[in-house]
């Protein structure tokens, strides 16, 4: 990958309380190109969202402390992270916390175990969405160059 | 409830449908010419309605025309209109729809179909913004603001040659690209609800809502027929609903089945092949998933519903579990 896709690479910030699952998830997702950085709980993910940008946030339900749906709450009522792409990813498979998730906007509910090609796929989604986004940007920047009716 | 486009059913509170519709309303008020890009079903005439809607054209004809439905040979006189005897069975000079939208706003569908040759024709038009009837010798001056719109990606159209450099440049002054449904899922709920209280409106003898899991599996269904599929579908639940309640089990099956298939993808014979024992075990653990999710977890109620003792399925859900404790490029 050259350095331009690297710096153009979408950038996920992880957050799993299961030190194996973080590490398999950061290991796929830096092979696959992306930029990652993660969390280790549900406070340790606010923390970092404070001082950096991410493209998506891939979070995890089950947590000590706050959790995954919680953070998504917190998110929600964020000036600046209330548009970033929440994914979760998690083990739980009932339909009281899929409602929840959907209640709050999350762009992807992915259960466990989940496939590498599914969730590559859900993230590619995401991503493009942000191009779209970008895109749609220079649209409007090539409006204000256009002469008012 | 976020942005709302009135009368045009755009709805949602997306961040990047609120960019997309704040950039429709400030083009509107220029004559530019607008490209619009989306997969089939995202709302492409709604959004060049809007654009009409809100110009200075407001007053004058929107009028639309689908390159791709209408034979190419016809296609032509469709749209510039056509002498008396300009060819067999013209028996009467006809306008076409560029004089038919005079003032007002043409809207080109699936712009990606049109032939080569027309790609010249219109590209001519869009320059001298004049049009020549089939079998006339004059020009006509048109004043008719052009909006165009495909499912193509025209890039990759005019890089295999397929569509002309110069129209895709003319055309593409302005691009507004839709996303599929999938990708602003958190829109869906907003649409389903949407849907419902229109059909409801129609169908008086009864309110029909919808139980929060059936939500769920339209939530978190793909679309590949986007916001029109939602659509068609929320108005054959209304119609057909014999309780005022849309339960999971009034969903269509794929859509019912699709969050099982979402953990397990559906396999399909590749060119290397495929391993057919493992494509049945997973097929077998995604209708185990189904069958616990429905009962909520209950083994005894999931191996009834899948015709098995419940000591089988048990046997059956340790097997999994190691199967996918060892699976690569699985997480468990």
């Amino acid at each position: 990958m050259s350095d331009a896709d690297k710096e153009n690479a979408a950038r996920i910030l992880i957050v799993d309380d299961d030190a194996n699952t973080l590490e398999i998830l950061r290991r796929w997702l830096a092979k696959e190109g992306y930029n990652t950085a993660s969390a280790a709980d549900g406070n340790e993910c606010l923390a970092i969202l404070e001082k950096e940008t991410f493209d998506i946030v891939l979070l995890d339900v089950m947590m000590p402390g706050l959790d995954g749906l919680q953070v998504c709450e917190r998110m929600r009522s964020h000036a600046q992270w209330r548009t970033i792409p929440v994914v979760l990813l998690t083990a739980k498979d009932d339909m009281e916390t899929r409602t929840r998730g959907m209640a709050l906007g999350v762009s992807e509910y992915l259960t466990k175990p989940i496939n590498k090609s599914e969730l590559f796929s859900r993230l590619r989604a995401q991503v493009h969405t942000r191009e779209l986004d970008r895109r749609m940007d220079r649209t409007a920047a090539a409006i204000d160059e256009l002469p008012e009716d | 409830m976020g942005v709302t486009m009135e009368n045009f059913v755009i709805k949602g509170n997306h961040p990047v449908m609120e960019k997309i519709l704040q950039v429709a309303q400030r083009v509107a008020t220029t004559d530019s010419t607008v490209m619009i890009q989306g997969e089939s079903g995202t709302g492409k005439e709604l959004i060049a309605r809007y654009i009409h809607a809100h110009s200075r054209r407001a007053n004058q004809p929107f009028i639309a025309v689908n390159c791709g439905a209408i034979p190419p040979d016809l296609l032509e006189s469709e749209m510039f209109g056509h002498e008396r005897g300009a060819f067999t069975g013209a028996v009467a000079a006809r306008m076409g729809m560029f004089q038919l939208a005079s003032g007002g706003t043409i809207f080109l569908d699936e712009i990606g179909e049109m032939s080569a040759q027309l790609q010249v024709k219109l590209l001519r038009v869009l320059q001298e913004r004049e049009i020549r009837p089939v079998g006339s010798d004059r020009t006509v001056k048109v004043d008719v603001r052009v909006v165009a719109a495909t499912n193509r990606d025209l890039a990759v159209e005019v890089e295999q040659s397929r569509f002309r450099e110069d129209l895709y440049y003319r055309l593409q002054v302005i691009p507004v690209l839709l996303p599929p449904l999938r990708e602003r899922r958190s829109d869906i709920p907003i649409l389903v609800t949407h849907f419902l209280d229109k059909y409801n409106a129609k169908h008086e003898a009864r309110r029909c809502t919808i139980a929060d899991d059936a939500m769920v599996h339209l939530w978190e269904y793909d679309w590949p027929g986007n916001v029109r599929e939602l659509e068609n579908l929320v108005e054959r639940l209304v119609v057909l609903s014999e309780d005022a309640l849309v339960q999971v089990d009034h969903l269509p099956p794929n859509i019912r089945s699709f969050i099982s298939e979402k953990k397990i993808p559906r396999p399909s014979l590749t060119e290397e092949g495929i391993d057919l024992n493992k494509a049945v075990e997973e097929f077998e653990y995604r209708l185990i998933d189904e069958a616990l999710r429905r009962t909520k977890g209950n083994k005894q109620a999931a191996a009834r519903l899948l015709g098995l003792k419940r000591t089988t399925l048990v046997a059956k859900l340790r097997r999994k579990g190691s199967a996918a404790n060892q699976a690569e490029g699985y997480l468990i």
